[in-house]
Order: C-alpha cells, then sequence, then structure tokens
C-alpha cells in the first residue's frame, strides 16, 4: 500500500506542479493592464504594441515626477547605466517593437519591413494565432532584443577593471553578458554555439554602448508578435541614457535568412524608483515563468 | 501497487513533465524529416528530407547517405505554404528519373509540422507524408 501511495502522490504531485507553473500573466492578475494583452509576460499575444515603457510602468508611481536628472557618470566619466550612490531603481522593461506606430519616430511601419517572403507570412500566421505559439509563453527564454520588452526589471552590472558588463533581467533572473574587451572578435561560426542571448561584444561610442551580437538559435522569437529570424540574425544593439530616468534602445537587425536587408528600430525604456509593485524599495524582485505550463491555450488570442 | 507499477507512474509522471520542448522557429522547412511514400497503406517506402535555407535558396538532400538525391529546384510559396522540390533518383538498373514532389506544409506552429502532397517519378505517381523532427540542437 505504501507504494501505491507512493507512486499516485507522485503522479499527483507533478501534474500538481505543472498546473501551478503557468506563466505570469496567466497566473495572476495583473498589476496593470499597460500591455495591453493578455499574453505572455510581454504581452506575446501582441504584436506592434510599441514602447510604452511608461513612467508608470506595470509598479505604480514608477518613476518621479518633473524633469529628469542629467543622465549619471562613473568617476572617470563613463555613463553610468545603472543605479547611483542613494538612489535605487531598475529599468522598468515593459513592452517595445522596432515596429511603428511602436517605440521610435523613426521606425519602421511593418509594411516597410524588408522580409522575406517565407517570413512576412511566417509572421502574419503567428499574428493571425493571436501568439498561440509563442515559445516565450511556454516560458523559452526572451533572447535577442526581446530580452528588452519583458516585464520584471532590467539592470546593467558594469565591470570595466574585468572588461565585461551584465545585463541582467528579473524575467527567470535572466542574464547576458557583454564582452568589453579591446579586439575581442566573435568565434567562427564553426565555433559558436547557438543559443538564445548569442556571443555579445561590446564598445563605447561616446556615450553610447554598442554591443555586437551572433550566435542565436531559432528556439525562440526575438520579438513579440514573432518576426521571425534565423540563425544568421545579427543584432547591433545601441544603448544610451539620455537622461537619467530614459534609456534609448537602438537596434539594426541584419539577418540575412529572414530580411532582404539590414533594418533598425528601437524604444524607450524608463527609470523605475519603486519596487516593481510600486511599494518603496527600488530593487528588482524574483519572477520565474516554470516551464511545461498548460494553460497557455486559454489566454493567447482568446 | 506493485513496484513495477509505481515506477511505471512515476515515468509517465516524468514524461508529463517534460513534454515542453523548445520549438524551431526560423525558416519553416529546415530541419529532417521522416516518414514515408506510396500507394495505400501497405506498399509504403521510407523517406528522409534533410533541408536547409541560406537565404536565397532551400537546399538539402533526400535520403542521406550513399545514394542521396540531392534536391533540386526547392521552392517554398508562403501564400499556401506548398513546397516543390525535384529529385533525380537513381534506378538499380542505371535509369535516372526525375521525381517532382509537391506537398503542403500543416501545423505551421508546431516543430512537428508536416509536408504530404504527392511524389511523381516518371508515371508512377504516390503519395507522401513527412513529420518534421524535433530538434535539439539548432
Amino acid at each position: 500500500m505504501g507504494n501505491a501511495w507512493f507512486g499516485v502522490s507522485v503522479v499527483v504531485g507533478v501534474l500538481a506542479l505543472s498546473i501551478s507553473s503557468a506563466p505570469f500573466d496567466a497566473q495572476a492578475p495583473a498589476a496593470s493592464t499597460q500591455s495591453g494583452a493578455r499574453g505572455g509576460r510581454d504581452g506575446a499575444a501582441g504584436d506592434q504594441g510599441g514602447a510604452r515603457a511608461g513612467r508608470a510602468g506595470r509598479g505604480r508611481g514608477a518613476a518621479a515626477a518633473g524633469p529628469s536628472k542629467p543622465t549619471p557618470r562613473w568617476p572617470d566619466g563613463r555613463v553610468n547605466l545603472s543605479q547611483v550612490p542613494g538612489v535605487k531603481g531598475f529599468w522598468n522593461v515593459m513592452t517595445g517593437s522596432p515596429i511603428a506606430p511602436g517605440g521610435l519616430p523613426t521606425n519602421l511601419t511593418l509594411d516597410q519591413v524588408p522580409f522575406h517572403d517565407w517570413a512576412r507570412a511566417l509572421y502574419e500566421y503567428r499574428r493571425s494565432r493571436g501568439g498561440l505559439d509563442d515559445p516565450h509563453a511556454r516560458c523559452q527564454p526572451a533572447g535577442g532584443m526581446r530580452f528588452f520588452t519583458v516585464p520584471n526589471g532590467m539592470e546593467f552590472i558594469d565591470q570595466p577593471e574585468l572588461n565585461r558588463i551584465f545585463i541582467i533581467d528579473g524575467e527567470n533572473r535572466d542574464w547576458r553578458r557583454i564582452a568589453m574587451e579591446p579586439g575581442r572578435t566573435h568565434p567562427s561560426e564553426d565555433d559558436l554555439i547557438p543559443s538564445y542571448f548569442g556571443d555579445s561584444i561590446g564598445h563605447w561610442e561616446g556615450d553610447t554602448l554598442v554591443v555586437d551580437t551572433v550566435g542565436y538559435n531559432e528556439k525562440f522569437w526575438f520579438i513579440r508578435g514573432g518576426l521571425p529570424h534565423t540563425r544568421f540574425m545579427h543584432l547591433i544593439e545601441r544603448f544610451t541614457r539620455i537622461n537619467f530616468d530614459t534609456l534609448r534602445y537602438e537596434v539594426t537587425i541584419d539577418d540575412k535568412g529572414a530580411y532582404t536587408r539590414p533594418w533598425s528600430g528601437g524604444w524607450d525604456i524608463a527609470w523605475q524608483y519603486t519596487n516593481y509593485d510600486g511599494s518603496p524599495g527600488g530593487e528588482i524582485h524574483e519572477y520565474f515563468c516554470i516551464d511545461n505550463e498548460r494553460d497557455a491555450v486559454n489566454f493567447a488570442g482568446k | 501497487m506493485p513496484v513495477r507499477t509505481s515506477r511505471l507512474l512515476v515515468l509517465i509522471a516524468w514524461i508529463a513533465a517534460s513534454a515542453s520542448v523548445a520549438a524551431q522557429e526560423g525558416h519553416p522547412v529546415v530541419g529532417s524529416w521522416h516518414g514515408d511514400r506510396g500507394n495505400g497503406p501497405k506498399a509504403r517506402t521510407d523517406v528522409t528530407v534533410i533541408m536547409d535555407w541560406d537565404g536565397a535558396q532551400i537546399t538539402g538532400v533526400v535520403n542521406p547517405g550513399f545514394e542521396n538525391m540531392k534536391l533540386q529546384n526547392a521552392k517554398l510559396t508562403p501564400k499556401d505554404w506548398s513546397l516543390h522540390f525535384e529529385v533525380e533518383s537513381k534506378e538499380a538498373s542505371g535509369t535516372v528519373t526525375r521525381c517532382l514532389v509537391d506537398g503542403k506544409i500543416d501545423r505551421l506552429g508546431s516543430e512537428q509540422r508536416t509536408l504530404t502532397g504527392t511524389w511523381v517519378c516518371g508515371a508512377i505517381k504516390q503519395d507522401f507524408k513527412l513529420t518534421r523532427d524535433r530538434d535539439y540542437s539548432r
């Protein structure tokens, strides 16, 4: 009998775990409806949601009132992309799109995106499905520029003495490592191991951090809505803290597999002074989407 | 409950917990596809097709190995997700027959999407069905 109870309890336990591991938006009421879509954690069901990296954010009272303070700098004059002593906070990434009408005024419209025929058709198919097939809704990492559209906070950890910058996301506690060694090059194509975040090399151009990344796998949608990409994708990302409260994210997408020419877009990301839920603190919280959720079919596109 | 039964339940639970696998989200034809072709349910021949997309054309082989057949004139029509390719099939007699393969992709959003259609080699017309294999590396 003990064995019987053991077997049954294991099955029940695992199934309970499966049910309880639905993604955030499926599990918990959103603190805000800013994303406008009851989809994945960055509004996975949506498409051109745009850069409403709003000051209000998901957290209440996210940003300071009034004009922003100047861009902070380290003692050596470099731009500080993170917190400063005495002022906590993080980048409140909520959503973003390289396609107009969202994001920067210079963004291309959907008609202007230089898709290959198959990529445009696949994008339209994905949109018609309302994000139902989105790997991120099934807890796959937010690879590529999608890293900068998911909620739960984002921070830079600058370690110049080690020639590296980490970018950490509250979302699943994902992180990217930006190699800053002068003269560093990417591994050869044969040596690259395809991954969600690729191989990133950065350098400073004035006050802008420029990050060059290759080596992506094809297991994710690199932006909500499902813009297709292939293993050829090469992203050039530019991060500019235009004032204390605003981080401008600009990206050039160079992917001969999915697009006929490189194209660019971007969005602004707001600084949040409070905790994610609006309470005092200004610290990234812990959030995990657990694999094998079973609720995505009930929310995407419904 | 016997130990064997409880182990079976554990196995089932483990399978249930690991059912979610990352898909391939790039060009829809890329990957390896397995299935068969023939006429009727009994007279079937196994088929493996490996396909890739280099940004300009679809390349690949049918039945990789010593007797592989390279894809020729492969074209995907995204409007209806139909795929056409041709191969040259070398018979035991040495005769080379051109085969025209026309299929349609279904379950586009699934990594285990399917390709079904007709496989015509000379005067012989067969149906075929291929399923894309799960891919753990790309």
